[in-house]
C-alpha cells in the first residue's frame, strides 16, 4: 500500500482506515468529498469519528504566548500544562458553543409553536446559567448589536430563512 | 508595580481588535458541535476572543492558586486543582483529573482489597 491518502482506497477496502504515515492522516469510509479537509459536513455526525491532533485543538504556540503574558513576567510554565490548557480551551469552545446554542433551540422551537418574533439569545444568558463568576461575562470586549435600541452581547446564529429583525451591524469601538 | 504593567498588558489585550488565535480552526471545533451549521462571522470573533480571555484569566488564577510564591513555575497540578477548587472552572474537572503516581494507586488498591477480605 502506498502512503496515498485517497478515501477511494479505503471505500476499496471497505475498513475505516488510518494512515500512519508521517502527516497522521486519517481515513473514513463514508463518502467523503474531500479527504484532508473538514469543510461543511453539512449531514452526518456519522463519520466525524476521527479527527487529527492539529485539527481539534488550537496551535500550542498561541496558546502558550498567551498564557505567559497573564503571569507575571518571571513565571515558566511546565510543558504538560501548556498541553493541558490546550484540551480546555478546545473544550471550552465546545462548551459555550453548545451552551447558548441550546436555548437558542428552545425559544426557536417556542417561536414555531406560536409565531412570535424571535430574540436573538445573549451570550451572557447562556453562559450565566453555567458560568458563575459574573466577571467573565463583563470582560468582552465592546462587541454589541443595538436591537430595540438596548445594546446587548449577542450570538447570532443565523439559519438560511430566518431574518432577526431589528438587528444591526455589530460596531467594535 | 508588576502586577499593575500585568493588568495593563491585559486590559490592552483585552481592548485591542486583534486576536492572537487563528478563527480558522475556532470555527472548525465550533462546527463539532452538532446542530451548528452556519456560524455568524461576528459570533466567531467574540467566541474567539472570549476564548483568548479564558486562557488569560486560567493561567492568571492557576498561577496564584498554586506554586506562585515558590517555585515560580505553572504546572499541571496548578490547573487541576483550579478545576477542583473553582466554581468558574467545573466543567473542566473531566479533562483535568489529578494525577497519583501508580505505586501508590496500587497501594491503595491494594489497601481497598485488604478491608474487602477483613469484612
Amino acid at each position: 500500500m502506498d502512503g496515498d491518502s485517497s478515501t477511494t482506497d479505503t471505500t476499496q477496502l471497505g475498513i475505516t482506515g488510518e494512515y500512519m504515515t508521517g502527516g497522521t492522516y486519517v481515513l473514513q469510509t463514508q463518502d467523503d468529498d474531500g479527504d484532508e479537509s473538514f469543510n461543511d459536513h453539512e449531514d452526518g455526525n456519522g463519520g466525524k469519528e476521527h479527527f487529527r491532533e492539529q485539527d481539534i485543538y488550537l496551535p500550542i504556540a498561541n496558546v502558550a504566548r498567551i498564557m505567559k503574558n497573564a503571569i507575571p513576567q518571571t513565571g515558566k510554565i511546565a510543558k504538560d500544562a501548556k498541553e493541558c490548557v490546550q484540551e480546555c480551551v478546545s473544550e471550552f469552545i465546545s462548551f459555550i458553543t453548545s451552551e447558548p446554542l441550546k436555548l437558542y433551540l428552545q425559544k426557536f422551537r417556542e417561536a414555531m409553536k406560536g409565531e412570535k418574533g424571535i430574540t436573538p439569545v445573549t451570550v451572557s444568558e447562556g453562559l450565566g446559567e453555567e458560568l458563575t463568576d459574573d466577571s467573565f461575562t463583563g470582560q468582552l470586549p465592546a462587541g454589541l448589536i443595538t436591537a430595540d435600541g438596548q445594546q446587548q452581547n449577542v450570538m447570532v446564529y443565523t439559519t438560511s430563512y430566518q431574518q432577526i429583525s431589528g438587528v444591526q451591524q455589530i460596531q467594535f469601538s | 508595580m508588576s502586577e499593575k504593567n500585568m493588568e495593563e498588558k491585559v486590559e490592552h489585550a483585552t481592548n485591542s481588535k486583534n486576536v492572537s488565535l487563528p478563527m480558522s480552526r475556532v470555527r472548525l471545533i465550533m462546527k463539532s458541535s452538532p446542530d451548528v451549521s452556519c456560524i455568524n462571522q461576528d459570533a466567531l470573533f467574540l467566541t474567539t476572543k472570549a476564548t483568548e480571555l479564558f486562557v488569560q484569566h486560567l493561567a492568571l488564577s492557576s498561577y496564584k492558586n498554586g506554586s506562585g510564591k515558590e517555585t515560580n513555575t505553572l504546572s499541571y497540578s496548578d490547573l487541576a486543582n483550579a478545576a477542583e477548587e473553582k466554581e468558574t472552572f467545573q466543567f473542566l474537572t473531566d479533562i483535568l483529573p489529578k494525577k497519583i503516581l501508580a505505586r501508590d494507586y496500587l497501594k491503595s488498591l491494594e489497601e481497598m482489597k485488604k478491608d474487602d477480605d477483613n469484612l
